[in-house]
């Protein structure tokens, strides 16, 4: 439902296709950048830090939204391809001495292609029958970089990830990292909001829908598809690529299936195949992990007695609760829920 | 329906204005990132020596504060401490809280350090790094820094290792690979030997103990197998440096199998493996239900006649003894490098008492609850060092890394924990090798020392 207010009319293609519509919608973006851009001279680092991985994480569960949001293919191997991001750049950073700027959008090539390798049974089997597919990526990348070339990839320890520079600046705090988390995940968001509104999100969304029919509309599914395997590893690979800078430090066991369980968690519960669902789904989950790590000693502190045995066991059960009620409660994810408050604003005092 | 071009050019523009004008704001200086700190530790300040008496007198100099060594009340010390509480190590590290809660109180009721009061903070982790990363964040912004942080997990150790020598704070960690000790590292000493080291040791006391310890059908040479879990923890014991070691020793190192991290693990495909390489010795790097499905699936193929099992410190604990059954658990050897509690120590009594003070129940008697109440003992000592040393006004994470790397063995609750560090070995290097008897973990041996296998990189 795309409510707009009065006189907001449609004069030309250009608007019509218009993201940002109305004066003050350019400057309340322009404002909320400049709040996160000046927030790292303010905050201190663990709010950083927090915001350091929801963004990290927004860009895979971009990637994903894209796979499984719009093309409708399901996959599990999301942490796999970070995995093969985070890698690449640690190799070309710390190897050939690249800088961390040119090795970022490598390692999402790098992972984009790995993607497309498994992302070729997409044309044979859908649903679960493609889960189970992606889920191979989930055994055999890490099995990869643990036992294959291990005089390079160091085997079941990992690699020693270097921090990022830039003429002369290091990025060694949660602080300065913010800068190029938020670059990177400005232009991600931009880009994946686009998509969604290019030819090639209107064909995944046609194949999503019904792929026979797209297909008897000239739409090459198995093109189509692979197109949306590579897009969705692209962004993990960057995401890890972030990840791995962010921490100095990868293995095989920093993503693991049950991080690829949850960034799917995170679309469902952002809302599939919407733009702004990505945004919501892992500022939810993030939010939530951490007020469950805040909320355990609390209690914990209120219950001596039972601190190590029930409440250790809180954490998780607080969170399963709070994502099985929101599911139960809104199905179609917060975007919608925020369709649904924007429309209110629109119509008040009219509720209906 | 109209589409757009995927890549706009105003709003692309406008956008990367608005990212290189946050690029620019992160200029040097502009930016509150923490002063950088260098890599290598410094040495503890020279203590002051007598010297001649001054040709001047200088009886302008101000005089300056005396230092606060002793007397503290009303001050408060707080130690922090996180990990996997509620993740796949959950059976052994839960009793961590209530050891660490139970020590503190105990600390305090004995005058705290020095008078001050010990407060402790802790937070789970859940085994995931990226809560880790978050806690530390939280942790290391906290007021005053923390002096003390203790952690239970390799993982940990491993993405966490820079950042504490860049925010220099000492790091008492269970969790003691020996990358994660020795590479980048710097502020982390373990509470127990590295698993590389422990596993030396137990080589060293197999080779000279085969004879008496061999199972009936087991040959006369040792020929020894991995079988253990395919992670960075897993591996930690089978370094190239300590296959290297074993075969100086004169034992054949015939493979590495790996099985499930799970509680339902099936392990016989590894342990037929192993069988089938000629194995007669069966080490692993694992914990809980990792070595009580290991000694369950040998005892039902038959193997115990034919190999000896062993795993390092943490294999040996009442959760395994829980897991396997006192009857697979039987004659399964491991490090211990720690006092049990069943040894008449004062140390040990301390720990008893507590224990049944705070009516804790009998499944949290394991190596967590007493290895944290230990520690606490040892992060009060390297404390009082450094008071000792700067004063409490002037303490620091310096002052804290000066101590523990100067003040020699450090003997928690009188040697339950005995921790010895300086600049370049930040492991304890003694154990003891201990067997399980009829349910009982046995201590067959004394002291030794471990050979040093630290990754040579």
């Amino acid at each position: 439902m795309a409510l707009r207010v009065a006189g907001d009319f449609d004069t030309s293609y250009a608007r019509d296709m218009a993201t940002l519509r109305q004066p003050w919608h350019w400057w309340a973006l322009l404002g909320f950048l400049a709040v996160l851009a000046l927030l790292p001279q303010v905050a201190g680092s663990y709010l950083l830090g927090i915001l350091n991985t929801i963004a990290i994480t927004v860009i895979t569960v971009q990637g994903l939204n894209i796979l499984t949001g719009y093309a409708g293919q399901i996959s599990l191997g999301q942490a796999a391809f970070m995995t093969v991001g985070g890698y690449i750049s640690a190799l070309l950073v710390s190897r050939l001495g690249l800088s961390f700027f040119v090795a970022l959008p490598l390692a999402g090539l790098g992972a984009g292609l790995v993607g497309l390798a498994f992302g070729l049974p997409s044309l044979r089997v859908k649903g679960f029958y493609l889960a189970m597919a992606t889920l191979a990526a989930q055994f055999i990348i890490p099995w990869f970089v643990r036992n294959a070339y291990r005089d390079v990839l160091n085997g079941a320890q990992g690699l020693v990830v270097p921090v990022p520079e830039l003429a002369g600046v290091r990025f060694d705090t949660p602080n300065s990292y913010f800068y190029i988390t938020l670059a990177v995940v400005c232009i991600s968001t931009y880009v994946a909001h686009n998509i969604g509104r290019s030819r090639l999100g209107r064909a995944l969304i046609a194949i999503r829908d019904n792929d026979l029919a797209a297909e008897v509309l000239g739409i090459n599914p198995f093109k189509y598809k692979l197109q949306a395997f590579f897009i969705s590893a692209f962004y993990a690979g960057v995401a890890g690529a972030l990840w791995a800078h962010y921490t100095r430090h990868i293995n095989s066991e920093t993503f693991d299936l049950i991080d690829s369980v949850w960034f799917l968690g995170m679309v469902v519960i952002g809302g599939l195949g919407t733009s702004n669902g990505p945004i919501f789904g892992a500022v939810f989950v993030r939010l939530l992990r951490e007020a469950v790590v805040l909320l355990s000693p609390a209690l914990g502190r209120l219950f001596p007695a039972l601190e190590a045995n029930i409440l250790a066991a809180l954490g998780p059960i607080v969170f399963g609760t709070a994502l099985m009620l929101f599911l139960i409660f809104e199905p179609h994810g917060l975007a919608h829920r925020w369709q649904v408050l924007k429309a209110a604003w629109r119509l008040r005092p009219f509720a209906h | 329906m109209r589409t757009v071009r995927l890549f706009a050019v105003r709003p692309l523009v406008l956008v990367l204005i608005v990212v290189l004008l946050a690029l620019v704001a992160c200029a040097p200086g502009a930016a509150p990132t923490p002063t950088p700190q260098p890599p290598t530790p410094t040495k503890a300040p020279p203590k002051p020596t007598p010297t001649e008496a001054p040709a001047e007198p200088t009886a302008t100099k101000p005089a300056e504060p005396e230092k606060r060594t002793q007397n503290l009340e009303g001050e408060t010390i707080t130690l922090y401490h996180f990990g996997d509480i509620s993740g796949p190590y959950a059976a052994i590290t839960t009793p961590l809280v209530d050891g660490f809660n139970d020590a503190v109180a105990w600390l305090n009721e004995q005058g705290g350090i020095r008078g001050a009061k010990v407060e402790v903070v802790w937070a789970d982790d859940g085994g995931n790094i990226e809560e880790a990363i978050s806690i530390y964040n939280r942790f290391r912004t906290s007021d005053p820094k923390p002096l003390i942080l203790i952690i239970y997990g390799s993982p940990e150790l491993e993405a966490l290792r820079e950042r504490f020598v860049e925010d220099q704070i000492v790091t008492l960690t269970a969790g003691v690979s020996g990358e994660g000790l020795y590479v980048n590292s710097g502020w982390a000493f373990g509470w127990v030997p590295i698993y590389s080291d422990q596993f030396g040791l137990f080589v060293d006391w197999l080779v000279e103990n085969w004879a008496d310890v061999k199972p009936p059908q087991a040959g006369d040479e040792i020929k020894l197998g991995f079988v253990t879990w395919d992670t960075a923890y897993g591996r930690a014991a089978s370094t190239d440096e300590a296959i290297e070691y074993a075969k100086s020793k004169g034992v054949e190192v015939v493979g590495v199998e790996f099985i499930e991290l799970s509680p339902t693990a099936d392990t016989t495909t590894a342990l037929l493996n192993m069988q089938a390489a000629g194995a007669n010795v069966i080490y692993t790097n694992t914990l809980a239900f990792g070595p009580a499905n290991i000694l369950k699936d040998a005892t039902a193929l038959g193997l115990r006649e034919q190999m000896l099992f062993a795993g390092n410190n943490w294999a040996m604990d009442l959760a395994t003894l829980a897991l396997a059954g006192p009857e697979n658990m039987e004659s399964f050897y491991s490090l211990m490098p720690y006092l049990w509690w069943d040894e008449d120590h004062p140390g040990i009594e301390i720990i008893k008492e507590q224990f049944e003070k705070n009516q804790r129940p009998p499944q949290e008697r394991n190596i967590a609850y007493l290895a944290s109440f230990a520690i606490v003992d040892a992060a009060r000592q390297v404390l009082e060092r450094a008071i000792d040393d700067v004063g409490y006004d002037a303490l620091d994470g310096q002052a804290v890394y000066n101590a523990i790397t100067t003040m020699g063995e450090i003997q928690a609750l009188d040697g339950v924990l005995r921790l010895e560090y300086d600049e370049t070995r930040r492991a304890p290097n003694r154990a003891r090798v201990a067997v399980t008897q009829g349910g009982k973990f046995v201590p067959v041996t004394d002291w030794l020392v471990t050979p040093d296998l630290r990754p040579q990189k």
